[in-house]
């Protein structure tokens, strides 16, 4: 079964290297045979760029500052939205009163973009780092909250009850069996998060930002730099997926009780 | 409690107890009047056909419903809501599924704040007992429903009730299986003597289990009708007097409705 299983792994990694090998020669193939390798640079110049760029500084930093500065910016913004999010959403799933009143607020509120909250941002915070976080935190908060709150509904009543016959005081009962009982829901919720949240750093960074991977996209798209822009794309799009990799390592180790297949 | 002068040793005594629920302006009466008195480390057994109020009786005792007239008292103390004075072993399995078996077993020490050490050894002896050693580490997913029960009967002994109340335990369990349980529970008991009202709707589960079945009518329920049941323990489906019993019991017992 281990054996299989180490198969089963080692054949899907297989295939997603074969299918972003597929997606690179596709783009390379393009570039090179259609008119876009007009307009488009292939994927060769563009990696070419890519590594320079951890080398050569592009504006006030090399490829590393930049990172620094997003992956610091996302983290504060996410960090605060989950913890803040965890909190409202239980309360929410808890309290008849609480889900009455936040929910409608909120379902409200999901569906406008990040984006639209910058000028709104700026009034309120300036121009520094804080409507940065402010902009990923917009990006993030709903979805951890709407989560944890489904996660808190669903908690069967049986185990509560069960909790209480066992002596368990009401504080044990939330900390015990309310909280993991949600812990899927609230991973779910914290994975599509931080996704959104990474996906918010474009729009972060619009916020007279001089530096940071969505600031690089920015910067190309002035310049008509248009390798610069792919650059940042890609950069966003290996960091984006890093951070999901490494959000399902740590729901894989905490949810273990959750699956079926062990 | 004294009563027509005699010195009475129930452990769970209910007074006319009877329960309605209100819900949407209907009310629905489900425990009619029922007295009942239950001695220490007796074996009783609540018999009754399906949807008589069987689970809405064993909440009453656990405190997890409050009684709509009349008193429940659990070893001198009049119930007024959950307690760790009773044990309660569900109809579904409610186990709690992010912990694994030490994780569930030890759960009931620990919320009562007793030492990593002591709760441990406690658990250990109780998987023993129940036969899951070498489950220690399982998640509940990872069991047959068979050994889910066997954590929820070690959960509830673990945390040392003073009154066992189990509501139903081997109901989802396949025959076989259910056989196989039966006796164990009986063996746990004599090892480990408890007062145990029990709970099912089948006959020879009531009869193969209890010092004393409690016939109960259907909905809204009260006692029928009591049987002490004195063969010799262990007991066996096909002995004549057990059999012999199996027919008075159930030329009694009302059809579900
Ligand atoms: N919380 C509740 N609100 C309203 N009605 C309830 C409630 N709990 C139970 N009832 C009703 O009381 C009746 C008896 O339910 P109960 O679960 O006690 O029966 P039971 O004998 O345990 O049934 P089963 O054989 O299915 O285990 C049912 O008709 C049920 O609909
Ligand atoms: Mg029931």
């Amino acid at each position: 079964m281990k054996k299989h299983f180490v198969g089963e792994k080692a054949e899907k990694t297989v295939y997603a290297i074969l299918a972003i090998a597929t997606f690179f020669l596709a783009w390379a193939f393009i570039t090179t045979f259609t008119a876009a390798g007009e307009t488009t640079p292939g994927p060769v110049e563009v990696l070419k760029l890519l590594v320079d760029s951890f080398f050569e500084p592009i504006g006030r930093f090399t490829l590393y500052g930049h990172l620094y500065y997003s992956i610091r910016r996302v983290l504060v913004g996410y960090v605060v939205a989950a913890v803040l999010g965890i909190i409202v959403g239980i309360a929410m799933g808890t309290s008849r009163y609480a889900e009455a009143i936040i929910k409608p607020i909120f379902e409200l509120i999901r569906p406008i973009p990040p984006i639209a909250w910058i000028p709104l941002v700026i009034l309120w915070f300036g121009v520094g780092e804080l409507p940065k976080y402010a902009i990923i935190f917009i990006g993030s908060f709903t979805n951890v909250t709407l989560n944890a709150y489904t996660g808190a509904q669903r908690v069967d009543p049986t185990l509560i009850g069960c909790a209480k016959m066992l002596g368990t005081s009401d504080r044990d009962i939330f900390l015990r069996v309310v909280l993991p009982s949600s812990l899927p829901q609230i991973f779910a919720g914290m994975q599509v998060a931080l996704s959104t949240a990474w996906m918010a750093v474009l729009a972060a960074e619009m916020i007279g930002a001089q530096e940071g991977c969505g600031w690089i996209i920015l910067r190309g798209s002035d310049t008509t730099n248009i390798p610069l822009v792919l650059v940042g794309m890609v950069v966003i799009g290996v960091v984006g997926l890093l951070l999901a990799t490494i959000m399902r390592m740590a729901e894989r180790r905490l949810c273990s009780w959750n699956r079926m297949d062990v | 409690m004294e009563q027509n002068g005699r010195i009475d040793h129930s452990i769970i005594s209910l007074e006319h107890v009877s329960k309605r629920f209100e819900s949407a302006g209907r009310v629905k009466e489900v425990v009619n009047d029922v007295s009942l008195e239950v001695k220490e480390n007796e074996f009783v057994v609540l018999f009754g056909p399906g949807q008589c109020g069987k689970t809405t009786m064993i909440n009453l005792i656990a405190g997890l419903e409050p009684a709509s007239g009349g008193t429940v008292t659990v070893d001198g103390k009049k119930v007024e809501g959950p307690g760790a004075d009773r044990g309660v072993v569900y109809q579904t399995t409610a186990l709690f599924p992010f912990c694994t078996v030490m994780g569930n077993v030890e759960f009931g020490p620990k919320s009562r704040g007793i030492d990593k050490k002591t709760r441990r050894e406690r658990a250990q002896y109780f998987i023993n007992l129940v036969g899951l050693e070498g489950f220690e580490k399982s998640y509940p997913n990872q069991l047959s429903g068979g050994m889910r029960q066997r954590v929820g009967i070690a959960r509830a002994y673990c945390n040392d009730p003073k009154v066992m109340l189990m509501d139903e335990p081997f109901g989802h369990l396949d025959a076989q299986t259910r056989y196989m349980m039966e006796e164990e529970l009986e063996k746990i008991w004599q090892k480990e003597k408890r007062t145990v009202v029990f709970v099912t709707n089948n006959i020879e589960e009531a009869i193969y289990l209890a010092d004393r079945i409690i016939l109960l009518t259907n909905c809204p329920t009260s006692i029928k009708e009591e049987y002490i049941v004195d063969l010799p323990r262990p007991r066996s489906y096909v002995d004549p007097e057990f059999l012999k019993l199996r027919k008075t019991i159930l030329d009694n017992t009302e059809e579900t409705l």
